[in-house]
């Protein structure tokens, strides 16, 4: 990340999210994975690991014709959006008892809302591992309008509530499921650094 | 020591502030050697130390009229300047209580509290407040009572839930933070809001003294300092209005570094609290010009050489890149090279013109 | 709140719960009120005996919101040359009592859905005033009380307040593996209790998945330890270093002035040089490598695990 002017940057921060492939927890009982893309599960789960290692696998597959089978023993369920599998969730935890692990791969701002869905029914962090892969688009919390920006691909980014060029920080709120955005020429008006695209 | 309480001080544009010798003599300075680097520099909190301002559990000195009102401000500007999460209720009634206590206690001519059983009664003769509520109900009281009371007391507050094994930032009153969130932090563990502070994370200072806080005791708390430096006598210098204050960073010229560029020390405490489990841990804010400092000669010599020698992660991090060298010019001044003594105080009871 | 200083408490009553039970209810021998307690917190009295006297930790059953008083159930421990002999046989009331400033080691945790309690006889004392702090906040209880055939009227005297109390007379009632497996996400478990039971409902909570985490024991906090001597090398001294004193309160009770900051073993700042004998390191600072070649030590937390240690002092 480039400095802003001014001075600050983020040297290499110790509260931006570190992904690693995941690796089955053997001290739960029941595992379940979550994938908002078919196509990220070779790079989300470590080398050795394959998808018939968890209890159950739920699919995003972005069809709306796509249904979960009623069968409750079902290992397979494909849901047809983030939303709608996030709901699933929410019902499922409400039921299920001590020794689950559940995992998540996808796009960053996904995993982390299955990681907050998790948190509000009752899992803590030791019971969910993420990762978010490829790298990609932010969500950028802008710290001076509140407003989130979704999917910036670049280092600077206009914030469509105030309007401030924000510097994106590598400092991330899992709460918030953002970035936070800083006024980059807050110092010295009109200077704004070139714009990098960092997510194509 | 009877002092006198400014009422019309003002810590945005127009600025109105200045210490008397007074408060220059107490000041908190927080280099007890001629280097800085970053430390668990935790130690007991009791009542005394280095400085008068060491003296209470928590600090009332001649800014308090003026802050609270300048708090006030800041939360009709903006209310989430004070959040605190849903879970965290039972935390709010035990800083209600410790600060009550403790400011009673203390001030004695300033603050009561009287108890009947729940029913309680407060006296705050600074402020001109007097208030009886229902320990435990939360709507006998104006506001709930972590905002209730931090209001009436100086510094910033942020309440830590202690679980998993780490400790949670889960709520605050943070109307003068150095240039850090409430909004964003709140939610985050102990290493993910210091997540942005450069090489304390390397020399692990950080996973120690998380360690060291887990055993915090009720009844056992401690202090330590931290520091910065802010142009003009700004409180509020939040990344919310940094589009606002940010611009001050170049107006500093060496003529005008003496009075406009202010060295900002928090004195930090960290008590346990007893129902919750949960720890407050107060920042308590103290601004002073280098003008006024390098009145005693002692911290003219130190803070120069401070400055002068700060590691350059340090100072890209505290944010004065801008006006460092400025700084260090001003300052050589009063640095004959002569030896400084180990410690903070000033080692004098006497200010130079 | 600053405590400076231990507390003077004053026995008030001694009531019998049973032949190897007895309640203790303490007031402040200064008169006022005491300092608040806290759920789950222990008070360490010092009871007469030799030396310094016994210090024993007890957990106080009394709400923590008391201020008036605080009450404490001790059993006599079989054959005990120590302080629940002196309770049960000596004490008296009206005899004033040395004491800690409470502390607990074993807290409410907080966005915790379920609390679920298992106790091993007199291991309920530390669950009462939990149970009683959880309740004033509407929380989701379940205690599970394990209790000696005699004394299965006490218990249930003690839980008379409690709804979702389970009583079981003897360990092979409580199936803890059925019980352990049907709790929903977002249970804690709370356990005190002989040694050996702690640690089997602490192996069947992880054999089924429940996070490291989730479990809690109340151990008293792990302060102190066995006495040792203490050399140091420079100043000619030797100090004994008693089981509940800390290296450096010895040292400062010497009269030597030995560097300290944190006095916890996390700013480094007493560090010494181990000259002699192997330490048992507590701190916070030094590296594995550090902690195994024994030539430094934080004596402000650590000990020794030999009978002598000599420090470059």
């Amino acid at each position: 990340m480039p400095k802003r002017e001014g001075g600050m940057s983020d040297h290499v921060i110790k509260s931006m999210p570190v992904y690693a492939p995941i690796r089955l927890d053997r001290s739960g009982r029941r595992h379940l994975l979550l994938a908002d893309d078919v196509a990220a599960l070779p790079t989300g789960l470590a080398a050795d690991l394959s998808p018939d290692a968890f209890d159950e696998r739920w699919l995003v597959v972005r069809q709306s014709q796509a249904i979960p089978s009623p069968d409750e023993h079902a290992r397979d369920r494909p849901y047809r959006s983030d939303a709608h599998v996030l709901q699933a969730l929410k019902w499922r935890l409400t039921s299920e008892t001590m020794g689950l692990r559940l995992y998540a791969i996808g796009k960053e701002a996904f995993v982390w809302s299955v990681w907050n869905v998790a948190l509000s029914f009752g899992l803590g962090g030791r019971e969910v591992q993420l990762c978010a892969s490829p790298a990609g688009p932010r969500r950028v919390y802008c710290n001076h309008c509140r407003t989130i920006n979704e999917a910036a691909t670049t280092n600077i980014v206009v914030c469509a509530g105030c309007r401030a060029p924000l510097y994106v920080r590598d400092h991330f709120s899992r709460r918030l499921n953002a970035y936070a955005g800083v006024q980059v020429d807050a110092e010295a008006p009109g200077e704004v650094p070139p714009i990098e695209v960092l997510y194509p | 020591m009877p002092i006198t309480h400014k009422a019309d001080e003002s810590f945005r544009a127009p600025f109105r502030y200045a210490n008397s010798d007074a408060a220059i003599l107490r000041f908190p300075f927080p280099f007890p050697d001629d280097r800085y680097m970053y430390s668990v520099n935790l130690e007991p909190h009791v009542r005394g130390g280095p400085t008068e301002a060491f003296a209470a559990a928590f600090d009332i000195d001649e800014h308090y009229i003026s802050e609270c009102r300048e708090r006030a401000m800041v939360l009709r500007q903006d209310p989430n300047r004070c959040l605190v999460l849903p879970h965290m209720m039972a935390a709010q009634w035990d800083t209600l209580e410790l600060l009550m206590e403790s400011l009673a206690q203390d001030y004695p001519e300033h603050f009561s509290l009287e108890r009947a059983g729940e029913r309680w009664t407060w006296t705050n003769r600074l402020l001109g407040l007097q208030d009886r509520f229902v320990f435990g109900d939360e709507h006998s009281l104006p506001q709930a009572p972590f905002e209730y009371i931090t209001r009436q007391v100086q510094g910033d507050f942020t309440l830590q839930d202690q679980r998993d094994g780490t400790l949670y930032m889960d709520g605050g009153m943070v109307t003068t933070p150095a240039d850090w969130s409430l909004e964003f932090d709140l939610g985050m563990t102990f290493h993910e809001w210091h997540g942005p502070v450069p090489v304390a994370h390397d020399i692990g200072v950080f996973d120690r003294a998380l360690q060291y806080l887990l055993r915090l005791q009720h009844g056992r708390p401690v202090r330590r300092l931290n520091w910065t430096m802010t142009v003009n006598p700004r409180l509020d210098t939040s990344p919310e209005n940094y589009p606002i204050w940010g611009p001050d960073k170049a107006t500093v010229t060496p003529l005008n570094v003496g009075d406009k560029l202010h060295l900002r020390v928090e004195l930090q405490t960290l008590y346990r609290l007893p129902r919750s489990n949960a720890i407050l841990f107060g920042i308590r804010a103290y601004l002073a010009s280098l003008s006024e400092l390098a009145r005693a000669p002692k911290w003219g010599r130190r803070l120069h050489r401070v400055l002068r020698d700060l590691h350059p992660d340090l100072v890209a991090y505290k944010g004065f890149s801008r006006y460092h060298q400025t700084a260090i010019d001003f300052l050589a001044a009063f640095d004959d090279g002569a030896p400084t003594s180990a410690g903070i105080g000033p080692d004098t009871d006497r200010l130079k013109a | 709140m600053i405590q400076t200083g231990p507390l003077f408490l004053r026995v008030v009553a001694i009531e019998p719960l049973s032949p190897r039970l007895k309640r203790i209810t303490l007031q402040s021998a200064e008169g006022g009120l005491l300092p608040l307690s806290q759920p789950g917190a222990h008070l360490t009295l010092t009871l007469p005996g030799p030396g310094r006297g016994h210090r024993n930790a007890y957990s106080i059953v009394s709400p923590c919101d008391r201020r008036d008083h605080y009450q404490l159930i001790i059993r006599r421990a079989p054959a005990s040359r120590g302080g629940s002999r002196h309770v049960h046989e000596v004490m008296a009331v009206g005899d004033v009592l040395e004491a800690a400033a409470p502390n607990s080691q074993f807290s409410i945790q907080s966005q915790t859905r379920k609390h679920l309690m298992i106790a091993g006889g007199v291991g309920l004392t530390p669950m009462l005033s939990l149970t009683s702090a959880l309740r004033a906040r509407g929380a989701h209880i379940e205690l599970h009380q394990i209790a000696h055939v005699d004394e299965v009227a006490v218990f249930e005297a003690l839980l008379a307040g409690e709804r979702n109390v389970h009583i079981h007379t003897g360990r092979a009632k409580l199936d803890l593996t059925n019980l352990l497996a049907r709790q929903p996400l977002g249970t804690h478990l709370y356990c005190c209790g002989p040694q050996a039971m702690m640690e089997a409902a602490r192996d069947a909570a992880v054999a089924l998945g429940w996070p490291e985490t989730s479990l809690h024991q109340e151990s008293f906090g792990a302060a102190g330890g066995a006495p040792f001597i203490l050399r140091l090398a420079r100043s000619g001294l030797e100090i004994a270093v008693g089981e509940h004193d800390t290296m450096l309160e010895a040292i400062e009770a010497a009269g030597v002035a030995a560097p300290s900051l944190c006095r916890g073993g996390a700013c480094g700042v007493c560090l010494t040089s181990v000259i002699e004998g192997a330490p048992e390191h507590r701190d916070h600072v030094l590296s594995e490598a550090e902690r195994a070649e024994g030539r430094k030590v934080l004596p402000c937390v650590s000990r020794s695990t030999t009978p002598y240690l000599v420090l470059d002092l």
